[in-house]
């Protein structure tokens, strides 16, 4: 496809040893491939193959930065694609089924001669870019630009002058105070940044619900709902001698069962 | 639906007939004294929990029925006596019941605990597959170009995999040290592949090293730390494993400068089973901090009551 008399290739993997390994075996198994360049995340693959637009690029499926999935589906057809992996069952069943040719740590020679072979078929013809295999890839693996919508599992909030992870699971509700966020544990107290308003969307709704303006509770951490003279429902918690209550907006969630 | 007589009657009939002779009378008698010693007890035992409430009113039928039969005398002593012991001896009889009661339930909660523990630290304690084949990976390239070092890695993996294995864990209580040294040759393993990507430091003082320390959870930490915050960087960063006492409690820190904690990472299953697991062996006593130091990154904190290993191979 090229006028260059020998094949080129880009070896894209983060760990040097796993390159070395690879490369030897290439050079065995095809002594007039020419490695042209060595990657070891996966933008500089890409980086490499755009300016030095090698026939061929082997991708280590687990890389930094960008993974070796998200690579070939940027490249999109700039290279025939080997993927490289030490133990991806789900990834292994899918290249079975595909048209994708893939190689194990540590790579045998007899199994690189026969992708050799292959790959010396494959260049008579344009590389595809296999968007659709790649993007069930993508999926599979967790990887990608396409993932299921994911929830806050986490806050980074601040106690006194340090900064805390706390899981939501330890949340017993949030309150607007004044220009901060009061993240209320069953130990501590926590401020956050965050406006009510952005964090319920980014709460999973099965786990948090807005009772007012200013509150969001956890609905495991509800021990029980009564009435106050008002006729708003008050929400009392598990752990915590805080009430809160519901406003009038909110009353629905709580209307008898 | 069996049209034989029952075996096990049976088998006490002939217990019985082949019993040394014995008169019918003498052993009628011993057998009316252990019912009676029986339904004595029962009645204290009543008596010591029952309610004064309830004891007046049964009191006051009794009475009444006695009345009816006009024999109110012995019925009025047994009264008497009745409240007599309950006040002697009431309190603490309901005491020693209370006491059994709470035993019981202390062992099924104790023996469901440690079920439950022992099934989180069978999870917490499974080897991911991959860097298993990874690491045989670089030993075999090693083997080809560095056989020295070959041998170093492949020595640091059995180390590895003898304390990571749950069956070939020896028994006894884990010590921080034994915990240490597992997540310290799994280091040297990711330093010799992840090369200037890794800086890893353990900061242990020797003396902390007898401290009782839970199985596997530095090495989760550890972990985490490699796949979630230094592994997903390009120039990757520094690991640091460390202890101290502060408060009477042994505190173990993993510190990395890597990414950072993401607010949907789903590494959390591994945090969570850690704090699963302290919450089952020490009740409040424990816990894992997650912070975030000034300079990034994230530092793991789990605090746990101090406590020394006796040396038992002495």
């Amino acid at each position: 496809m090229s006028a260059k008399s020998n094949p080129t290739a880009v070896v894209a993997d983060d760990e040097r040893l796993m390159r070395d390994q690879l490369v030897a075996a290439l050079k065995d198994a095809w002594p007039e491939l020419q490695i042209v360049g060595e990657a070891s995340n996966g933008r500089e693959a890409i980086a490499m193959v755009r300016s030095l637009e090698p026939d061929i690029v082997f991708l280590d499926i687990r890389m930094p930065e960008v993974d070796g999935i998200q690579a070939a589906q940027t490249l999109a057809g700039a290279a025939h694609v080997v993927f490289v992996t030490a133990h991806d069952q789900f990834a292994i069943d899918a290249f079975r089924q595909g048209a994708i040719d893939y190689l194990l740590k540590p790579a045998e020679p007899a199994r690189v001669a026969l992708t050799c072979q292959r790959l010396r078929d494959r260049l008579q013809h344009k590389p595809e870019p296999m968007e659709d295999l790649l993007s069930q890839l993508a999926s599979r693996l967790g990887s990608g630009s396409i993932k299921p919508r994911e929830y806050m599992r986490w806050v980074q909030a601040s106690v006194g002058a340090n900064l805390r992870v706390i899981p939501t699971s330890d949340i017993l509700f949030f309150r607007a105070e004044d220009k901060y966020v009061r993240v209320q544990t069953g130990k501590l107290e926590a401020l956050i940044r965050k406006p009510i308003k952005e964090l319920i969307d980014e709460l999973d709704p099965e786990e948090f619900w807005q009772i007012h303006r200013a509150v969001v509770v956890r609905v495991d951490a509800i021990e029980q709902v009564s009435r106050n003279f008002r006729g708003n429902h008050v929400v009392h918690l598990k752990g915590s001698t805080e009430k809160l209550e519901v406003s009038r907006t909110f009353n629905h969630l709580f209307k008898q069962m | 639906m069996n049209p034989n007589p029952g075996p096990p009657v049976d088998a006490a009939r002939e217990a019985r007939a082949s019993a040394p002779p014995r008169s019918g009378i003498r052993q009628t008698l011993h057998e009316l004294a252990d019912t009676g010693a029986v339904i004595g007890w029962r009645f204290f035992d009543w008596l010591a929990v029952v309610s004064w409430k309830k004891l007046l009113l049964v009191s006051l039928l009794m009475l009444i029925l006695a009345g009816i039969l006009k024999h109110p005398l012995p019925v009025l002593m047994l009264i008497l006596g009745s409240f007599i012991i309950k006040v002697a001896a009431g309190g603490k009889r309901r005491a020693d019941l209370t006491a059994s009661e709470a035993t019981k339930r202390a062992e099924t909660e104790q023996l469901e605990r440690t079920v439950a523990e022992a099934r989180m630290e069978a999870l917490q304690a499974q080897i991911e597959p991959h860097f298993l084949f990874n690491t045989l990976a670089s030993i075999d390239q090693l083997i080809q170009t560095d056989p020295q070092r070959a041998s170093d890695m492949q020595k640091s993996l059995i180390r590895y995999l003898r304390s990571a294995m749950p069956q070939m864990r020896d028994g006894g209580r884990p010590t921080l040290g034994q915990q240490v040294s597992l997540s310290s040759a799994f280091l040297e393993i990711m330093a010799v592949r992840m090369e200037e990507r890794l800086h890893p430091a353990v900061n242990v003082p020797e003396g902390l090293k007898s401290a009782v320390f839970p199985s596997m959870m530095l090495q989760t930490l550890v972990e985490n730390a490699i796949k979630h915050g230094l592994e997903p960087k390009a120039e990757g960063g520094r690991l640091e494993i460390s202890a101290e006492i502060v408060d009477g409690q042994l505190a173990v820190h993993v510190h990395d400068d890597g990414k950072g904690f993401m607010p949907q990472s789903a590494g959390g299953v591994g945090l969570a089973n850690i704090r699963e697991r302290l919450k089952a062996m020490y009740k409040d006593r424990a816990e894992l901090v997650i912070s975030v130091p000034e300079r990034g990154g994230t530092c793991a904190t789990i605090k746990v009551p101090y406590e020394v290993v006796r040396d038992t191979t002495a």
